[in-house]
């Protein structure tokens, strides 16, 4: 009878030792595996005993630059050893939530100006007010750029040190520009000539302009203009009308304003009126523009790194955003931030503190990311001849820079109204129906929010 | 002479020891499966219970309270359009990728199956996409159905045709995540097909032959009802893996043009992950969960009622 349980007893402990094993090898965090796998997105710098994990969502070539400012960093302080993860930013801000919840964040990570609220109010952000001069700290608060300084203030209190400062400006292709007649270091001044501009370089396959007899929209080879992405354009464009997506108290939804119908419609107008941009559905504006078949492109500083490392053949030509609108210039600015977790403490917020402060004063070798640096000396040292996109982009973002509002909701208040533009755009709904629907929804969501 | 009375106690005893033996062996048997059990429960059961409990409450994430709301999740979801406009492109994905998926899955396992030349090449070949992620699908097909450059259009122009703007036309977009989707992934009803076909006992097509069938009758009147019990876990599994898409509508469209792709996980993705109100994506979740289910039940009910019959 005895000998009958000797196979169940063998089951039992096969099946308690599997267990075992799989909840070890579950557990396991993979930062004490004798030998790690790196993925090409983690980056270990240095061999110090204090370690630090910092996440980013660079996952374009501005990840390589950061890997490399982390790793000279890491060079010069040998106690400290860094893990850096890059991860697309839908996915960093699934884990960095997760890594939040459970207690267990990163000593460093980098997000925008505008999710400070979002974050803050969660009271999981460090405030940095005493890492600058009016507290007492080592950074000087004059030498950061305007408007995004100002924007890193939730409820008084400062959160993250700024790296950078990136936005919308204007990328023209000088080969079109030059074959039209047009002068390509001329930036068009209004809109009118913004649209005059386009219809010169919009060509048909007959060679035909929009402007001209026989000219078929359905067949066009080379564009003048496009939307691109429809955030910062929309944006831009709106706030150069007079108009915002909320009141100024942030209490009610104005997006289907006076302005929001002129903005809406004006985009609009390129490309159902004047022929002169696609809609936007589908329609691959890096590529175009890299294929000599887009003349102007509104787009991102960080649009530099596609123009000169992916496509060093282009010739081209960046400014400030034109402006389009009746009321002022105005141009979609964010910035890249960093943060620590509040809960981070000891030598590990020393050398957190350490880092972000030795990021901002790399300003110069970020810059080559195409990003703007966020300290003004910085940008007084940058070379006409290596930085022109950094340089005329940064002018525009001194000049007439606006931050994209930071609200608790921010990512919300995007998501609400960004397909209805697309939607208008695209010509499936009316331009009347898409801003009210998008005003609904915003409205909604602020109520929601007290 | 004494009688012994000794069959009724061996019996008893055979009998106590068979009772013992089937007990072992049902212990032992669960020991088998539970790992499967524990981490079934750990990781499925836990969680769906922990999402039911949610979605009565206001829980939004590292927020120190999560106060019982009652029914609100649900109220608000009846009155979101986002949500029935998800659910209504969701839903018209899974019909379309059901329906194209079932049939060319069965007609490669009929060719497949057949003694042909490169027989087991074909297997391979057309069970081989099932094996890539999601995000390689997308962004090889987002590059294949790219209306400028995409080189789908390019072999149209060939015969003549205008560029089809695949993913930004709101009444082909659908079709088109559809189309990607079963590339993708009817190898693997194919594989199901494949051994039900082989399940069908080969003197039945035979007696049919006598019986003068051609082979349209043939399929018509033997694979076919064979096949019932198979094309059921086929359509039921394949809806509920459908009705769950996510990746290719992210990947490729974003949800656009407008909202035209825009669907119930996404709608949960964004409200949960990115808007931090868990407690009503968990509702979200539960809503989709009972969808499943009622079409589950009518589909078993369509499927499975000549079987009963």
């Amino acid at each position: 009878m005895r000998r009958s349980f000797v196979p169940l007893a063998f089951a039992a402990v096969s099946v308690l030792l599997l267990m075992v094993a799989m909840m070890m090898f579950m557990s396991t965090p993979v930062l004490a595996q004798e030998n790690p796998t790196a993925t090409p997105i983690v980056a270990e710098a240095g061999t110090g005993a204090i370690q630090l994990r910092y996440w980013n969502g660079l996952t374009g070539s501005d990840g390589v630059t950061m890997n490399e400012m982390v790793a000279k960093f890491a060079e010069e302080n040998p106690e400290v050893s860094i893990r850096v993860e890059s991860m697309a930013w839908a996915t960093y801000f699934d884990k960095l939530l997760t890594s939040l919840v459970a207690g267990d964040p990163p000593e460093l990570f980098l997000l925008h100006h505008q999710e400070i609220p979002q974050f803050a109010r969660l009271g999981v952000l460090g405030a940095t007010d005493d890492m600058f001069d009016y507290a007492g700290g080592p950074l000087p608060a004059a030498d950061f750029a305007e408007p995004i300084f100002s924007a890193t203030v939730y409820n008084g209190v400062r959160y993250g040190v700024v790296i950078d400062n990136h936005g919308w400006g204007l990328w023209v292709n000088n080969d079109l520009f030059e074959a039209a007649g047009l002068d390509p270091s001329v930036r068009p001044a209004n809109a009118e000539e913004y649209i005059r501009y386009a219809t010169l370089l919009t060509l048909d396959a007959n060679g035909k302009h929009p402007n001209e007899e026989g000219f078929d929209p359905e067949n066009v080879v080379q564009w003048g203009a496009c939307i691109s992405w429809l955030k910062p354009t929309f944006l831009s464009t709106l706030w150069q009308f007079g108009g915002d997506i909320v009141s100024e108290d942030g209490k009610t939804a104005t997006i289907n304003s006076e302005a929001g119908h002129k903005a809406l419609q004006f985009l609009y107008d390129l490309i159902y009126v004047h022929h002169v941009a696609p809609p936007p559905a589908g329609f691959d504006s890096w590529q175009t523009f890299a294929a000599n078949k887009l003349a102007m492109i509104p787009e991102g500083t960080w649009f530099r790194n596609f123009v000169t490392l992916d496509n060093p053949d282009l010739n081209w030509t960046a400014h400030g955003l034109p402006q389009w609108g009746d009321v002022r210039p105005a141009t979609w600015v964010s910035s890249h931030v960093l943060y620590w977790p509040a809960s981070l403490s000891g030598e590990k917020l020393e050398w957190a503190r350490k880092l972000a402060i030795y990021l901002s004063e790399q300003g110069l070798y970020w810059a080559t990311s195409g990003q703007v640096p966020g300290r003004l000396s910085q940008r007084a040292e940058l070379d006409p001849e290596v930085f022109p996109s950094n340089i005329a982009i940064g002018r525009a973002f001194e000049e007439y820079g606006v931050p994209e509002l930071a609200s608790p909701y921010s990512t919300e208040l995007v998501a609400a109204f960004e397909p209805e533009i697309d939607a208008a755009l695209n010509n499936l709904k009316t331009i009347d129906q898409a801003l009210n629907d998008a005003n609904d929804r915003i409205q909604a969501i602020l109520d929601r929010g007290g | 002479m004494q009688k012994v009375a000794t069959g009724p106690t061996l019996q008893g005893r055979i009998g106590q020891f068979q009772f013992t033996l089937r007990r072992q062996e049902a212990v032992t048997g669960f020991l088998f499966i539970l790992p499967f059990v524990a981490f079934f429960v750990i990781f499925r059961v836990w969680p769906a219970i922990q999402a039911i409990l949610m979605s009565f409450r206001q829980w939004e994430v590292l927020m120190p309270e999560h106060p019982y709301i009652g029914l609100n999740n649900f109220r608000e979801l009846m009155n979101d359009d986002l949500w029935w406009l998800s659910l209504r492109n969701t839903s018209l994905f899974a019909v379309l990728t059901v329906i194209g998926n079932t049939l060319i899955s069965l007609a490669a396992a009929l060719v497949v199956i057949q003694p042909i030349r490169f027989q087991t090449l074909y297997r391979v070949v057309f069970y081989a996409p099932v094996l890539l992620s999601v995000s390689s699908v997308c962004v090889i097909w987002s590059w294949i159905l790219n209306k400028e450059f995409g080189v789908l259009n390019y072999f149209l122009s060939k015969f003549g045709i205008a560029p089809v703007p695949w993913t930004a036309d709101p009444n082909i977009v659908i079709p088109s995540l559809s189309l990607v989707t079963i590339w993708w992934g009817f190898g693997f009803p194919m594989l199901v097909f494949m051994a039900g076909l082989q399940a069908i006992p080969e003197h039945l097509y035979e007696a049919a032959k006598i019986d003068g069938a051609n082979a349209w009758q043939r399929f018509r009147f033997v694979t076919l009802p064979l096949l019932r019990p198979t094309i059921l876990f086929v359509t039921v599994t394949q809806f509920i893996a459908h009705l769950q898409v996510f990746g290719q509508s992210f990947i490729i469209t974003g949800g656009g043009p407008g909202r035209s792709s825009y669907t119930v996980i996404m709608h949960l993705y964004y409200t949960a992950w990115r808007f931090y109100r868990m407690g009503y994506g968990a509702a979200m979740a539960v809503a989709l969960g009972i969808v499943m289910i009622v079409l589950t039940l009518i589909q078993f009910r369509f499927f499975g009622r000549r079987e009963e019959e």
